[in-house]
């Protein structure tokens, strides 16, 4: 009997392996507005989802998304589960060290803080104050680094978690990507404000591969390049970010 | 009003509800499927506990006691995963040459080929597992006791009638023992129930994961309706849900203990 469900097992593993080499397995969040999120139908839509389908257009190659938590999406892409990562993932000197990157398909874009509007939250002078991040972000990293001896970092498993303690009242300021929480803070309607100056981290956002997947890695570059010459990346910014930037054509 | 209710309604009946709905069958299905697999594990457990082979015995003790301390969270992360690597390690013996195992950049599996790739249903099967596992080592003492709580003199008598050694087992003291096992098991069931939250943590997209990611709040309309943090409205669904599959497993139950108690004497009852 247990030799039967290890003939099994391999034998399904081996069904998903020939199946992987067809299709280009893009894993995303699904919890990172509006560069990822699930729509109303239940399914990945957003920034990165156009854009990768857009990038598969001009490669010719066949895609699909799916959905991986952001603490593991690494790993598992070490492991082989898919093949490249779409989430909002900035380029870092500590992730290259194990994973490759795409040119960036989003430029630099700087951190921010966020807080309750009127609580007089000063990020250049904080103290005993309770910080949230997203875990495993460049900014946890940050955070970790400037804030944790003073202040109390908490992370969370999505920027959604985060942004919920935020308004609970249970955190006094957030730091995350700008991109993310302007139109957060925009739709508020006064209940949150942005404190304090922007923190430059980061080289971009770009698609993590394999470091073994030069083809790939080439392809997918390329079909970059031309969408950045033909303005659909800064199309697809405007479109997802409410036309307020930034982007690569200036 | 009507106009609220059309709202509610769509807004209730959209693919992403639709989809946490569809959820609850992960849920109900590593309930079911779990607790099948505990009982049939405290059955092993309890027969190597009763057996009269010294090693047999060692096993069913170090079984019950052992699975029984380990939190539960913990071996419900730790057995899918060794699973997954025993297996790939398995695969990786057959398919990987040197050079293919040269060529892999990540600790993990071997070489590409051998990656065994989990998706929802094998995580729910591997989970399944885990929890009859862990609730099996429960169900093994729970059964281990009621077996010698079926009076001597039932089993005494059934040997005068000539029964053999198998068939008192089976027709008199596991028929027998279901009387004295039940409540116990009924306890086991409840904590299966429970642990079944737990499997958003092998990336099965379940109630707990939906409610959690339903309930956040929105600002964006892009996204879908904006709303507050909605968390403890899509909680307390799931409250109001365990509450009545608890409702629903002590009428079961009740039923069950009639239908086991029939025909026996006995203060158990």
């Amino acid at each position: 009997m247990k030799k039967l469900i290890l003939t099994a097992a391999a034998l399904l593993a081996l069904g998903s392996a020939t199946q992987a080499q067809e299709t280009v397995r893009i894993a995303t969040e699904g919890a990172y507005a509006p560069w990822n999120f699930l729509n109303d139908a239940g399914e990945p839509a957003g920034f990165e989802i156009d854009l990768g389908n857009a990038i598969c257009a001009k490669a010719a190659i066949t895609c699909e998304f799916i959905i991986n938590d952001w603490d593991s999406i690494i790993p598992n892409l070490l492991a082989g589960n898919y093949d490249v990562i779409m989430a909002g993932m900035s380029i870092t000197d500590e992730r290259l060290e194990t994973i490759d990157f795409t040119q960036n398909y989003f430029p630099p874009d700087p951190s921010l803080f966020v807080a309750a509007a009127g609580a007089g939250i000063d990020p250049t002078a904080l103290e005993g104050k309770r910080v949230g991040v997203q875990g495993g972000t460049i900014q946890a990293a940050y955070a970790e680094e400037n804030l944790a001896a003073k202040n109390t970092v908490v992370s969370f498993g999505t920027a959604d978690q985060a942004m919920a303690d935020l308004a609970a009242g249970n955190l006094d300021t957030i730091i995350a990507d700008g991109a993310y929480l302007e139109p957060v803070v925009a739709a508020s309607s006064g209940a949150l404000e942005f404190v304090g100056e922007e923190v430059m981290i980061g080289n971009g956002v770009g698609a993590g591969l394999r470091k073994d997947e030069a083809e790939l890695k080439t392809k997918f570059d390329d079909a970059l390049t031309a969408l950045k010459a033909d303005g659909t990346v800064d199309k697809l910014i405007a479109q997802w970010f409410e036309g307020r930037g930034p982007y690569f054509a200036e | 009003m009507s106009d609220d209710f059309a709202f509610w309604l769509s807004y209730l009946t959209n693919g992403k509800h639709l989809t946490w709905y569809a959820s609850f069958q992960f849920t109900i299905f590593a309930a079911a499927f779990g607790g099948t697999l505990a009982v049939i594990f405290g059955l092993i457990g309890a027969t190597l506990k009763n057996s009269r082979f010294l090693t047999l015995r060692v096993i069913g003790t170090i079984y019950s006691s052992i699975v029984r301390g380990v939190p539960d969270v913990l071996f419900f992360l730790f057995f899918p995963l060794a699973f997954e690597q025993g297996v790939e390690w398995l695969i990786a013996t057959q398919v990987c040459s040197p050079e293919m195992i040269a060529a892999q950049s990540a600790a993990w599996p071997p070489c590409k080929d051998a990656n065994w790739f989990l998706g929802t249903p094998e995580y729910l099967v591997l989970a399944s597992v885990s929890l009859g596992l862990v609730y099996g080592a429960f169900a093994t003492n729970v059964i281990h006791g009621a077996l010698r709580s079926v009076p001597q003199g039932q089993l005494e008598a059934a040997r005068a009638y000539g029964m053999s050694a198998n068939q008192v087992l089976w027709r008199v003291q596991i028929r027998q023992m279901w009387v004295y096992a039940l409540p116990g098991l009924s306890n086991v069931w409840m904590l299966i129930i429970k642990a079944t939250s737990l499997l958003s943590l092998l990336q099965i997209a379940d109630i707990v994961l939906w409610a959690d990611r339903l309930g956040a709040p929105n600002f964006l309309p892009a996204v879908g309706l904006v709303h507050a943090d909605w968390r403890w409205r899509y909680y307390l669904v799931l409250f109001v849900f365990y509450i009545l599959i608890t409702w629903i497993s002590e009428k079961s139950f009740d039923a069950i203990m009639r239908r086991a108690g029939r025909g026996i004497l006995s203060e158990a009852r």
